[in-house]
């Protein structure tokens, strides 16, 4: 081994983690697909002006929806963020894939969250749903677009699967409405007496998404089949 | 000596498919040739061994360290360097940024010693002089080098390489040829191949896998030993063949069991697999 690579015990090896993290940024932000998020947040700013630009007085159904369409285009860019088409040349290297992943979603957060308030003010005050509640949503929505693409990198080792993933949100974001039984009723508006209890699942599907996240994002070390679950000594 | 890889009873099925089976074998220093037919499982041994992908039973120790835990995986991808079938690149990377990445990501976290080492291993694969470069604008060959060189990165003990020759012309080849060699020299690399020509001329040991399983594990030439006494020309293509194929001379060239009194021809390493292979020969007949 050369001298370059830091060797032996465990604070070594905690600083070179460290040091390699830090000095992925700069390339990693690199390979990041600004262009996908750049399409899905303009889309969607122009989704959230929709209503502002169509004049007169805008109802808060209006105002509500308009925010949704705006998470769902962004959220079908996020679908993009984990696309990497070295994956396969970088397979093998110490620095875990969760932390390259973070580091992806790290790096997006902070102009995600400056999109979503320039959005959310694009909408006029008064057809303006509860922020906490609709960034809730849009939340939701991303985390799932991340989820999906995080279940194809870990299922298929897939190097770009933001195509796939972002159709299959889409469809869902068009079936969901329709779909979903009326007691679980997610798209309400606000006035509505279940938009309280929409927001409780609306945060157990944030909750779902993310765990869906963390735990697709870890490398398995063994593969978890019906087959070795049946017999799972390994010789 | 002791074996660099030294594995036991790997086994990986995707759905119905086997892709290993009892898969056994120790690795040294040196170049081994890992040669089969398509979908003979050595692209997943090649995974299971670079730790791309977890096998369903089975076990291995690369420098002795166990993959089968986070922390054993972590030390065996320290110590070794993955040239995947179809490598992919971020395109506007230079050949050096590239190489830099892929540096820090095996915790190269020195920056001028990187930047050293990123430097040797982009010369020692020739790239020298297109180091600048971005790599969309590199041929193929080329950036076959640049998946070579990171791999080469941190000089693993370890180097795992799956068809690095494919798709090059004949003199890329021969350049290839030179750098495995190279790099074959003091660690322990594993080539997976098609071509009996890169195993006769570089390796000092050849596994061949077929259907998932070793069918052989010995010297180049112990396989082509094989077939010592089994190849045979005659004027037209014997029915009784294994396998045969018209030369350019216009005579036969045949494999298998020859007939009494059969010209026979000295044999090569191919005829050897051929035989090794034993049923999927047949197919090969032309």
């Amino acid at each position: 081994m050369t001298g370059t690579r830091a060797a032996g015990n465990t604070p070594v090896r905690e600083a070179a983690r460290r040091g390699a993290l830090l000095q992925l940024v700069r390339p990693v932000a690199r390979t990041v697909p600004w262009w996908a998020l750049a399409a899905g947040g303009g889309l969607g700013l122009l989704a959230a002006a929709l209503p502002r630009l169509s004049g007169g007085e805008v109802a808060p159904w209006a105002g509500v929806n308009a925010l949704r369409a705006a998470a769902l285009c962004f959220a079908l860019g996020a679908a993009f963020l984990l696309d990497d088409p070295a994956r396969q040349t970088t397979a093998a290297v110490p620095v875990r894939r969760v932390l390259r992943h973070a580091l992806r979603c790290a790096l997006v957060l902070p102009p995600a969250a400056a999109w979503w308030s320039a959005a959310v003010l694009l909408v006029p005050e008064e057809a303006r749903p509860p922020v906490g509640d609709i960034t809730l949503e849009a939340a939701t929505a991303l985390a799932l677009a991340l989820a999906g693409a995080a279940f194809a990198v870990r299922r298929r080792g897939a190097e770009r699967p933001g195509q796939a993933v972002a159709a299959f949100l889409l469809v869902t974001a068009v079936l969901a409405p329709l779909l979903s039984p009326s007691e679980w009723a997610l798209f309400t508006a606000p006035g509505d007496p279940r938009w309280a209890d929409a927001h409780g699942h609306w945060t157990l599907l944030l909750g779902a998404a993310l765990v869906a996240v963390a735990v697709c994002c870890v490398e398995p070390v063994r593969r978890r089949t019906l087959r070795t679950l049946r017999s799972p000594s390994r010789t | 000596m002791s074996p660099t890889v030294s594995a036991s009873g790997l086994s990986l099925q995707y759905g119905a498919t086997r892709a290993l089976d009892n898969v056994s074998l120790r690795l040294s220093p040196g170049v081994t040739g890992l040669l089969g037919p398509n979908g003979a499982g050595k692209t997943t041994l090649l995974r299971v061994l670079a730790t791309a992908v977890p096998a369903d039973r089975g076990a291995f120790t690369v420098l002795g360290h166990d993959p089968s835990g986070a922390r054993g995986r972590q030390e065996v991808r320290r110590r070794l360097g993955y040239l995947p079938q179809t490598p992919g690149f971020h395109p506007d990377f230079t050949a050096f940024e590239f190489v830099d990445y892929v540096a820090i990501l095996k915790e190269l976290t020195d920056r001028p010693a990187r930047h050293r080492e990123v430097r040797r291993v982009l010369d020692e694969v020739g790239l020298a002089d297109v180091r600048g470069k971005r790599i969309r604008k590199l041929s193929g060959g080329m950036r076959q080098r640049v998946a070579l060189a990171a791999a080469l990165a941190g000089d693993p003990a370890f180097l795992v390489l799956d068809e690095p020759t494919v798709g090059l012309d004949p003199e890329q080849r021969m350049r290839f040829r030179e750098l495995i060699a190279t790099a074959g020299e003091g660690r322990t690399v594993l080539l997976s191949t098609h071509q009996t020509e890169d195993v006769a001329m570089l390796c000092h040991r050849v596994v061949v896998l077929a259907g998932g399983t070793v069918r052989f594990d010995g010297t180049p030439a112990e396989l082509t030993a094989r077939a010592a006494g089994r190849v045979w020309s005659s004027e037209g293509r014997d029915p009784g063949a294994l396998a045969g194929w018209r030369t350019g001379l216009g005579t036969f060239r045949n494999v298998g069991d020859p007939p009494p009194g059969a010209d026979l021809l000295e044999p090569t390493l191919e005829d050897g697999y051929l035989l090794t292979l034993d049923g999927a020969a047949a197919e090969v007949t032309a």
